[in-house]
Order: C-alpha cells, then sequence, then structure tokens
C-alpha cells in the first residue's frame, strides 16, 4: 500500500510543481473574480453576502443535480428548474395539510418521479436526452397550468414559523443545506458503486455495455438522484419565499447550466466532481452579484451569462480538437 | 520520378518514421510492408502533406519539394486512394470524379467533363454508368470510381492504402488488372499492404518498415516469402508463438448450439473446450464478430442456446455474465473497450461492486486489486494514475486482459481481432497471455481475420464464409491452406 499511495503522492506533486495551464488559468480567474469581488463597495456588507450565499445556494443544488445528468453523459437536462417549481407547490399544498415531514417527502419523491420518468425513456430506449428534458419541461409547464390555473400557492400563516430560514453559524441556511449536498453528492459519486458507474457510462457507453455494467439502471438512478436534488432547490424555493409557483424555476435551471459549464465538468460527460460544480456555482453567482451592485440592470446579467457559457463552449470545443 | 530520402517523423516521444528513404520511379510499382504500427501511415501522412516531416526531404522529378496540405499534393500530382473512400453515396459516379476538383469552373461545360470522366473510367478498362449512384456499386467498384477521380486529376504517384482489405477474390483480380494498366500508363504506385501474396504478384520492388525504420528494401527478384515475413516480424515466423502446453481433456467447457444473428450468422454450433483457444476464422464481414458478441449479449435480436459447464448462460443476461467470468474484448478498443478514465479505473471496471458493501466501495480494496492485476499482466503499477488512452495499444490490450481475471472462478474470453494496432513486440507477449489463460482453464473464443495468427495460435480453427461454418481443424490438422480456400471460395457453400 506504501507505494501506492506514495504514487498518489507523487502525481499530486507533480501536478503542484509543474502546474498545466489549465490549472493555472482556473486558479487565475478565480483569483482574479475574489479581487474583483473584494474591490467593489458593500460586496462585503452582511446584506449583500447574504443575498449572495442564497442565491448561490438554489442554483447550487439545482447543479449538483445537473451534474448527475452531465456526468453520466446525458449532458443537460432543461427540465430541471420546472422540476424544482413543481416540487416547490408539492411541498407548500402538502405542508398546509400534512405537515413540515410530509411536505418535504413529497417534493422529494415528486421530483425524484418526474426526472425519473424522464431517466426511464433515456435509459431504456436511449432516446436523446436533451429533446426529452425540453419536452418533459413543456409538459410540466403544461400540466401545472392547467392544475394551477397559474395561481401562487401560499404557505398558510400558522406554518410559516416552522419553516427552515434565519441563519446557522451566521450562514443562511440554505448555504448550509447547499454545502451539506455538495458533500453528499460527492460521496455518492467517490463512494458508491452507482457513482463509479456513472463515471465509466458517461466515459464510454459502448464500453460500460461490453463490460457488462447496468447501463440502464444507472441512468435511470442518475435521473433519480437528479429529481431528489431539484426536490430539495424545491423545498429551500419555498421555505425562503413563503409561496410557490412555476415562475420559480425560469432563472435558476439556466444558471445552473452555466455554473456545470464553468466548473468544467465534460459536456460529453466521464469526468467531473461536485467540488468542481461548486466551484462553478461560485463564479457565475460572484460575477452575477457584482453586476448587481455596480448598478447593472438584469438584461445586463443575462447578456453576461450567456456570454460566459458560450466562451466556455467555444474554448472547450477548441481543447477537444486538440 | 518520386525520390523519398532520410525521412524522419516523431510524434512526442514516439519515433513513428526514422531514416526513412525511397525511390519510385514511373512504371514501377513498390510495395511498402509492414505490421501495424511500422510507419506505414505515417510515410502516407508524410506524402500527402497532412503532417509535415521532421528531418529527411521529398523529391519530385530531381526538385524537392515541400507539401504543406493535401491541396499542394494534389496539384504536385501526388494522390491516395486511402482504406476508407471519400466518395459521396447519394452522388452519382460522374459527380464523385469531379467532386472536390480545383480545376472545376463553377459554371462547366458537362459535355467535356463528362468525355474526361468516361475516358478515366475506360482507362481502368470498366465500363460503369456515369450516372449510376455510388451508394449503389459494390466496394470493389468504389475503389476504381476513386482512383478514375484521381486519373482526372492526372497524379503521377499513386498511393494505395491497403486496397484489397475488404474486397472479394474477383474483385481484387480486377485491383490487379487496373493496377497493370496503371503501370504501363507509366504512373507509379506505392501499394502499401500486408497481403503477401499481393507483393509477390503485383509489386516491382519492396520496402519494409518496421517500428518506423526501413529494415529492407529489394526488387522483388532478390527476395522471398519467408525472407519477407522475417523482416516484417524481425525474427522468424516460429518465435512469436508460444508452444502449446497439453492440458489434458477438457470436457468442460462452452457449447454453443443453433446460434442465429438475423443477417450474420446462421445455425451455428460449436464447442469450445476449456483450456484451448479455439478460433473462429473468416474474412471481414464473414460474421466470426458477431458470434462473440452474441454471446456477449451485446446482439438484442439473437438466438440460440448457450452452456458453460453444464448450466445454460442465457444470451444477453448481464448479471450471469458478470458471475460467470464471460469476459468479451472487442477489435474496437477506443470505444468498446477503455474507458477515458486512468488505469486503475479502467482494470476495475467490471468488478466494483465486489469491493463495495451495501453499495458503498473500497478504494483500499480497490487499489490493492487492481495493483495485482497489473502484476499478473505486466502492466506496471506507477502507471495506475495514468490516462489510460495515454498507453500503447499493446498495454492497452493487457489492460482489457486483465479485467478476465478479476473472477472468482476461471471463465470465458471471448476476444475479436486479439492483435489488431499491437505492435510487433508486444503482439508475442498477447500470444503468451492467450495461453496463460489457457493454461489457467478459460476457455478462449476468439475471432481473427489474420491467418497467420489464426494458424499459429489456435488449437481448434472454425472456418466461417458468410455466416454459416464450413468445416472445423483440430490441432493437427491446422492448415493454411485450406483454411484460405473455406474462407475465401469453400466448395460446396452457397452463398447466403
Amino acid at each position: 500500500m506504501v507505494g501506492v499511495s506514495s504514487s498518489a503522492a507523487r502525481t499530486l506533486w507533480l501536478r503542484l510543481k509543474a502546474p498545466s495551464r489549465l490549472l493555472v488559468v482556473r486558479v487565475a480567474i478565480m483569483l482574479a473574480l475574489a479581487a474583483l469581488a473584494l474591490a467593489t463597495p458593500s460586496f462585503l456588507s452582511a446584506p449583500s453576502l447574504t443575498t449572495l450565499l442564497t442565491t448561490i445556494s438554489f442554483v447550487g443544488c439545482l447543479a449538483i443535480a445537473m451534474t448527475f445528468v452531465t456526468i453520466g453523459g446525458n449532458v443537460m437536462s432543461f427540465a430541471l428548474g420546472a422540476t424544482a417549481a413543481v416540487s416547490a407547490m408539492v411541498f407548500v399544498v402538502v405542508l398546509n395539510t400534512a405537515g413540515y415531514a410530509s411536505g418535504v417527502a413529497a417534493a422529494l419523491v415528486a421530483g425524484a418521479v418526474i426526472t425519473g420518468l424522464q431517466g426511464c425513456l433515456i435509459g431504456f430506449l436511449r432516446a436523446n436526452p436533451i429533446i426529452v428534458s425540453i419536452a418533459a419541461s413543456v409538459l410540466i409547464y403544461g400540466v401545472a397550468q392547467r392544475v394551477t390555473s397559474n395561481e401562487t400557492v401560499h404557505v398558510s400563516e400558522t406554518l410559516i414559523q416552522s419553516l427552515l430560514k434565519g441563519k446557522l453559524f451566521g450562514a443562511p441556511i440554505e448555504f448550509i443545506v447547499f454545502l451539506g449536498l455538495t458533500a453528499f453528492g460527492q460521496a455518492v459519486l467517490s463512494f458508491t458503486t452507482f457513482g463509479r458507474n456513472l463515471f465509466y457510462i458517461g466515459s464510454g457507453f459502448r464500453a460500460a455495455e461490453a463490460v457488462g455494467l447496468p447501463t440502464v439502471r444507472t441512468t435511470i438512478l442518475a435521473y433519480v438522484w437528479a429529481g431528489l436534488f431539484a426536490g430539495v432547490t424545491g423545498v429551500l424555493l419555498a421555505s425562503r419565499y413563503n409561496q410557490a409557483n412555476m415562475e420559480f424555476a425560469l432563472r435558476y435551471d439556466y444558471d445552473a447550466i452555466a455554473a456545470v459549464l464553468v466548473g468544467g465538468i465534460a459536456i460529453q460527460g466521464g469526468s467531473g466532481s461536485m467540488l468542481r460544480t461548486f466551484a462553478g456555482v461560485a463564479a457565475v453567482s460572484t460575477i452575477q452579484i457584482v453586476l448587481l451592485l455596480h448598478g447593472f440592470r438584469e438584461e445586463w446579467r443575462l447578456f453576461i451569462t450567456g456570454l460566459i457559457v458560450l466562451a466556455v463552449v467555444v474554448l472547450y470545443s477548441k481543447r477537444q480538437r486538440q | 520520378m518520386l525520390e523519398v530520402e532520410h525521412l524522419a517523423k516523431s510524434f512526442g516521444p514516439i519515433k513513428a518514421l526514422r531514416d526513412v528513404s525511397l525511390s519510385l520511379a514511373a512504371g514501377h510499382v513498390r510495395a511498402v510492408c509492414g505490421e501495424n504500427g511500422a510507419g506505414k501511415s505515417t510515410l502516407m501522412r508524410l506524402l500527402m502533406g497532412v503532417s509535415r516531416p521532421d528531418a529527411g526531404s521529398i523529391k519530385l522529378d530531381g526538385k524537392s519539394v515541400s507539401i504543406g496540405n493535401p491541396q499542394e499534393a494534389q496539384r504536385l500530382g501526388i494522390a491516395l486512394v486511402a482504406q476508407e473512400l471519400s466518395l459521396a453515396p447519394d452522388l452519382s459516379i460522374l459527380d464523385n470524379i469531379w467532386l472536390g476538383n480545383r480545376t472545376v469552373p463553377l459554371f462547366h461545360r458537362r459535355k467535356e467533363f463528362r468525355r474526361r470522366a468516361a475516358a478515366a473510367l475506360a482507362l481502368l478498362g470498366v465500363d460503369f454508368g456515369l450516372d449510376t449512384r455510388v451508394s449503389r456499386l459494390t466496394m470493389g467498384q468504389r475503389q476504381i470510381v476513386e482512383i478514375a477521380r484521381l486519373l482526372v486529376r492526372e497524379a503521377r504517384v499513386l498511393i494505395l492504402d491497403e486496397p484489397t482489405a475488404t474486397l472479394s477474390d474477383v474483385e481484387i483480380e480486377r485491383m490487379m488488372a487496373v493496377l497493370r494498366t496503371l503501370r504501363a500508363q507509366g504512373k507509379g504506385i506505392l501499394y502499401v499492404t500486408h497481403r503477401l501474396s499481393e507483393v509477390f504478384k503485383i509489386c516491382d520492388s519492396v520496402t519494409v518498415l518496421r517500428n518506423g525504420a526501413d529494415v529492407g528494401s529489394a526488387t522483388i527478384d532478390q527476395i522471398d516469402r519467408e525472407r519477407l515475413i522475417a523482416l516484417m516480424l524481425g525474427r522468424s515466423f516460429s518465435d512469436m508463438y508460444p508452444a502449446v502446453v497439453a492440458t489434458g481433456t477438457a470436457d468442460q467447457g462452452l457449447e454453443i448450439t443453433d446460434l442465429e444473428v438475423s443477417g450474420h450468422v446462421q445455425a451455428f454450433s460449436l464447442f469450445a473446450p476449456r483450456g484451448r483457444i479455439t478460433c473462429i476464422a473468416g474474412q471481414v464481414g464473414a460474421g466470426a464478430s458477431a458470434v462473440t458478441r452474441a454471446i456477449a449479449g451485446l446482439v438484442p435480436g439473437a438466438t440460440g442456446t448457450v452452456v458453460l459447464d453444464g448450466r445454460p448462460l442465457p444470451l444477453g443476461s448481464l448479471g450471469q455474465r458478470v458471475r460467470r467470468n464471460v469476459t468479451f474484448i472487442s477489435e474496437d478498443r477506443a470505444t468498446e473497450g477503455i474507458f477515458d478514465r486512468n488505469v486503475l479505473e479502467n482494470l476495475v471496471a467490471s468488478r466494483v461492486q465486489d469491493h463495495a458493501r451495501c453499495g458503498l466501495i473500497s478504494w483500499l480494496s480497490l487499489r490493492r486489486f487492481a495493483n495485482r492485476l497489473c502484476g499478473e499482466v505486466a502492466i506496471d503499477a506507477q502507471r495506475l494514475g495514468a490516462q489510460a488512452f495515454d498507453l500503447s495499444g499493446g498495454n492497452q490490450q493487457k489492460l482489457l486482459f486483465a479485467r478476465a481475471l478479476g473472477g472468482q472462478t476461471p471463465g470465458v474470453i471471448l476476444i475479436n481481432e486479439p492483435t489488431r494496432g499491437v505492435d510487433v513486440g508486444a503482439r508475442a507477449e498477447i500470444y503468451r497471455l492467450l495461453r496463460e489463460f489457457c493454461e489457467r482453464g478459460y476457455v478462449l473464443l476468439m475471432t481473427s481475420s489474420d491467418l497467420e495468427e489464426v494458424v499459429g495460435i489456435s488449437d481448434v480453427v472454425v472456418t466461417l464464409y458468410r455466416g454459416k461454418i464450413v468445416s472445423t481443424y483440430q490441432h493437427s490438422r491446422i492448415d493454411m491452406a485450406h483454411i484460405l480456400a473455406d474462407i475465401t471460395h469453400p466448395i460446396g457453400a452457397k452463398a447466403a
């Protein structure tokens, strides 16, 4: 065992001694962002930090969900935001009638079922995952509109104090949850057979079939995990705003995709980690908050986020070609 | 006409070509022989301007030329018929012949171009309708269209990269006739092949490459078959294959009955005993690989019964396959073998769940396991952290073999073309590994289209022609002439 750990240590040392250009670029970008943030007046003030951390958390939980899809070789899902919104509404409705624990459970089940069904289509039939997710998203909006008549559901007054809010160790509770989910997601990837199989399938689907790995089951499970994390996002959103509606989903979806890309999760699947996604979420959110603090308006936020995603994709394809 | 002097090219640390010189006169056919990885493709790439040489020069008619890109090669009259043809199947022959030609004006005079295309085809002794769609032609006919396309571009040096690899015998004969015509027309031809009989049939001289170096050039009357093989392999034929160790009678093994794969294999029955190498020999497309794929459960519509040691092995049951240690090693390592992960993860891919409790894996146990596998197939354990795709073809193949060692009991190895893309040195090592697995009591069922390999390594050979078994040869009765006859035009076999 000494041999193995020393070789692992040697690899790490080599990486630090002669860092790849990519690593240098990444660290440089992170430092630049940190400097930019610190140079922004009022960034370090308590209210804006709290806003930053809360936003990070919503986007972050969704990005963690997205990472399961991406690593498994299914690119991205465009339905996770809508799933989170549905989960939020399910949570509020069940909470009002059956209490907090049932509400959370129902939200998680709703998320897992919605994405799990998509996972079945993709796993059993090898349906194109992007198209499936777009179709699912439209379906979800359609059904939700029919059921809720476009209305917002509110948490009843008597139950509001039961919601998870406020701060723990000075950070908003959402952020603590996000940190926990990142660690949990990473553990699932690193230490479960499902997690390892997900990497195999993402990095070589046909090789995985040839080896005899359970490709269908793993793909479906990846979507179920994504749905569970989307469900958590829904619970957090509803808890923060004491209400839920389909509008919730609109921006987090895209921001989560941006975060996964910026974090450097390989688009074709098979590599990445929750820690990288975390870094991506931090980077994207910091840029957005700094823009807001400098007085840029919403359209600028969208514009810049779009540009970032394009830039990452272009850089990525360039590297792939080499 | 063409002179290549002291050409060298490296890719990273690998010297793909070192100090290779050759000359080609007009009306001359020179064979370029060598195993996979010998440097043949690199030489072609340099001549076509796809890569630039690190050293050395290319001269055309005594003038030194620098070929920067394929367009320049076209301008100089150097043309390549690649293994993968570059024809557009949905266009007509005429359109294909002129496609991408730099001299065709936007509003061209159709008549003139028709005439010249027809002339090129006539020169090659064929009579295809110019308006026929290329998708309706056979592979051999397509190759001739490709050559016609090069002729209208006034190519003087033609490089043919294994043109007969996918052709039937009749088509091979026609290709030979075309080559003779081209030679009579004063074209210079570089004929890349490892089919030795063609070298002696059509070529005037031969250059043998091995590990990137020119190990011998000769005119064809100065060399014989044995000498040519020895040059290519770098050793005599008999050193390549390990001696067979008698492993007793084997009544246990893999029994296949009435395997059917629609469009590929019909009524295939075979018993592959433990401790033996059973080889299904056939040409590319004869259906041999469909047999192993079907047993591995990778062909959805396959039917038939497979029994291992008296217990059924249902086709397509992945769980059974992994539990009973049935390993499939594809000929296409890049997409069906190696994961784009590191060596360690690649080694343990099929056995992660054996090192997990309640779904939670132990990396310590996995590492120990991977270390053991490395030792058994002679992969340097220092490379466990390296990306698997950075390994050489031979090491990648050893890695895939190592996966078969993970099970509790000796199992089955289904392997297609075991030495494709593996260099000569590693080849002998792969053969040694195959024997070792035999001695451990594995069933080895391999497919191969490389006849020397079939004869050299197999204990039992089953010949396959268009999806049907022609005959079976036991160890002492395996001989190349019979097998060759079986897989090319078996007597009494009906064309399916």
